[in-house]
């Protein structure tokens, strides 16, 4: 029986699971991530409803923060603009344009870097070599946080030109790591399935296994780790180190926080290592969102393979099952008849043994037999088809399932040949 | 094994070389930088003292007004007077936010205030970037068959060119086409609306901005008194859309190219190893495709055959 096996889906589906790719940074490696995916190219329909989401999910973040954010930003300018009221009632010799000026003077200072506040003897630089290192960092790897920025002509255009060069250097790095990542972990989820193979489980759930405890594994390791080491260090809540941690990661950096970007003292070490998380972390990032995007992908395509293949397979089962009711009549019409036959060779033997008793009753019935044999076939829907077979398949066992209209003669060959039922 | 070897070698030379280019570039940047950071810090300092000694400001209240005023400016507000008219909330500016966001630019002029704000924006994030990655991908696929291929066989058939040289050459136009139209013009259009950008200033915004850095020194949009802000802020988040598909594609371009020309196997690097008559393939069909996938769908799962985990899915 071919049928039971197509009418289960998933059967056939289990082969897009969601596929991981380490070798994925969203820039430079995007072509090397499209490389080893599946050579399908979409349809105008399909990327454009894609797009069409996008903007959506766009417009939606976009009234979210809105919502959230403006209450917030009125209350902070209240404040700024109360303070700036205080500050000029309390000192009455200084007049609105002087303490504007100021006040452009150092906003402008703060936008290169300078903070005023605060004597400025003993500031560090922010362009020392360990800082532009981390700086030259934030270019590469596209972060870019900010809070420091080249301000000078040169600064600008050398910073174009590093960064034409440096964002593919990275990207190559990023590939050979997230490619050893890779291995490791294949390596390490081949060993648990073979000790998953000796239970019978499914591939399926190990490859889903395995998965979640890739995400949870990195999660501990390159996000909630951090993530404490970032709140004792930098004193900053726990929600804004965990924020710091994935808008670094994602290369999105905004640089409102930044790893060792505030007064406090750190130890010589603590910026390399910083660099260091950076750079395993965002191979581990771009695994996982690549995994996200794999699954965003297969549920898009999923979707429309099991509408097809459930179409399929259900014309397929359904022309499996009616032919095997076909076949399944057939073999009883066949059965039928043969005994139909039996019992009238028998009968005409019995008839020839006993004589000239041509009983003329005996005959018709023959004759109806026949006709009534054929009619029967016809009649697959008749209420008559399912008492032909009982159990065992043969038909008119002990004589039951008799149709009066055929002229009820119970055949059986184990049964007395006398008995007849006229 | 020694292929493994070969690429442990490999790799850690690339993270030697790697560290050695960020050094360098620690170098320049400080040399370059440095003397102009401490001419601004000596001339704030005496801005300063200028302003405290002819006024009856005591050090310390001016020190905690600074301080306060520079809070509320990292946070993009502004005590200066024609600024108070625009909201850095409005439904433009959170969908530049938005957008920033998703493509991973994040420039940090305006950055979510409240502890709600940046949950939301973790999630958001997390969701919303690999699916930007994914329309980006789908798009540049899509794209570069008219863009690409095409190109390159008119090139092959009616000039007559080699492959090598056919590719070479359109990956040169293409990437002319795109510095002309995507660095240059839209830097010339920037240096025109916004007052205080320089060309230069421009064309280096343009940069960050295309490579994702997003630094936020240099934001659009941002002068108070900006006329039609909300359609400028809508524009530029177009043109980020845009251009950034565009490098997506130059970058796919060269790495095909890369390929042709053996570069890839020389640095041991993945291959493009899609065949160029796959992607010939007419794509309104669906139907070769269906049967492709249902063929490959069909095959079942054998543990001993998977050498890597990303060979699942053929």
């Amino acid at each position: 029986m071919a049928a039971p096996d197509l009418v289960d889906p998933k059967s056939a589906t289990h082969s897009s699971k969601p596929r991981r790719s380490f070798s994925a940074k969203s820039i430079t490696l995007s072509p090397t991530e499209e490389c080893q995916a599946i050579a399908t190219v979409m349809k105008w329909k399909t990327v454009s409803a894609i797009f069409l989401l996008v903007v959506l999910y766009l417009v939606v973040g976009a009234a979210v923060f809105k919502a959230l954010e403006q209450p917030h930003e009125s209350a902070q300018r209240l404040a700024i603009l109360t303070q700036k009221l205080d500050f000029l009632s309390t000192h009455s010799c200084v007049n609105h344009s002087q303490l504007e000026e100021l006040v452009k003077q150092v906003v402008s200072a703060i936008r290169s870097g300078v903070n005023p506040a605060g004597t400025l003897t003993n500031h560090s630089s922010l362009w020392d070599l360990s800082s532009s290192f981390f700086f030259a960092g934030t270019v590469i790897t596209t972060i870019g946080f900010g809070n420091i920025s080249p301000h000078t002509e040169g600064g600008r255009i050398f910073c174009i030109i590093y960064a034409l060069l440096g964002i593919p250097l990275f990207g190559f790095l990023l590939a050979g790591v997230g490619d050893q990542l890779g291995t490791i972990f294949g390596k390490a989820t081949a060993r648990v399935e073979k000790m998953f193979v000796q239970w019978d489980v499914s591939q399926t759930k190990i490859r889903v296994l395995s998965t979640v405890l890739f995400i949870l594994f990195g999660c501990l390791l390159f996000v909630a780790l951090p993530a404490a080491i970032f709140k004792h260090i930098e004193g900053w809540s726990a929600l804004e180190s965990l924020y710091f941690v994935v808008i670094t990661l994602t290369t999105i950096g905004f640089g409102d926080f930044v790893a060792g970007g505030s007064e406090i003292e750190y130890l010589d070490y603590y910026k390399p290592v910083v660099w260091f998380w950076i750079l395993v972390g965002l191979a581990y990032f771009a695994a996982v969102l690549s995994m996200i995007g794999d699954w965003l992908r297969v549920i898009s395509k999923k979707t429309k393979e099991e509408v097809g293949e459930i179409r399929a397979h259900a014309a397929e089962w359904t022309a499996n099952v009616s032919a095997e009711f076909k076949e399944t009549r057939r073999r009883l019409s066949v059965e039928v008849y043969d005994k139909f036959q039996r019992a009238a060779s028998i009968k005409s033997k019995m008839s020839s043994e006993l004589g000239l008793n041509s009983d003329p009753e005996l005959t018709p019935p023959k004759r109806k037999m026949s006709v009534n044999f054929t009619n029967e076939l016809d009649r697959e829907k008749e209420p008559v088809s399912p008492p032909v077979t009982n159990k065992n398949g043969s038909p008119f066992l002990n004589g039951k399932g008799v149709d009066p209209k055929r002229g009820d003669i119970a055949i059986t060959p184990q049964v007395e040949v006398t008995t007849f039922n006229l | 094994m020694s292929s493994g070897y070969k690429s442990w070698i490999l790799l850690t030379g690339f993270i030697l070389f790697y560290v050695a280019y960020l050094l360098l570039g620690a170098l320049v940047f400080s040399t370059i930088e440095r003397p102009v950071e401490d001419k601004l810090k000596s001339d704030i300092q005496v801005l300063k003292e200028e302003f405290l000694n002819q006024s009856c400001v005591n050090a310390t209240s001016l020190e905690n007004f600074l301080e306060k005023v520079l809070q509320a400016n990292k946070y993009g507000i502004s005590i200066l007077p024609n600024s108070s008219a625009s909201s850095n909330w409005d439904l433009a500016s959170s969908l530049f936010f938005a957008n920033t966001l998703v493509t991973t630019v994040g420039y940090g002029h305006t950055t979510p205030l409240s502890d709600t704000g940046k949950a939301f924006s973790i999630f958001y994030a997390l969701l919303g970037v690999p699916f930007t990655m994914l329309v980006l991908t789908a798009c540049v696929q899509r794209l570069m068959h008219p863009v690409t291929y095409g190109p390159i066989d008119m090139c092959r058939q009616r000039i007559g060119l080699d492959p090598l040289a056919a590719t070479a050459v359109h990956f040169a136009i293409l990437l002319l086409l795109v510095v002309l139209g995507f660095f240059v013009v839209p830097a010339v259009v920037f240096s025109h609306i916004e007052d205080t950008w320089s060309f230069l200033d421009a064309i280096y915004f343009c940069f960050i901005t295309l490579c994702t850095i997003g630094l936020g020194d240099y934001v659009p949009g941002e002068k108070p008194g900006q006329k039609f802000r909300s359609l400028y802020k809508i524009s530029v988040m177009v043109y980020l859309f845009l251009g950034l598909m565009m490098m997506y594609l130059v970058l796919r371009a060269f790495h095909r190219m890369a390929d042709l020309h053996g570069l890839t196997s020389f640095f041991q690097l993945p291959h493009c190893d899609e065949d160029t008559e796959e992607d010939k393939e007419p794509i309104i069909e669906a139907d070769p495709e269906d049967q492709h996938e249902a063929e490959a769908s069909a095959k079942p799962l054998d543990p001993a055959s998977q050498t890597s985990y990303n060979t699942i899915n053929r």
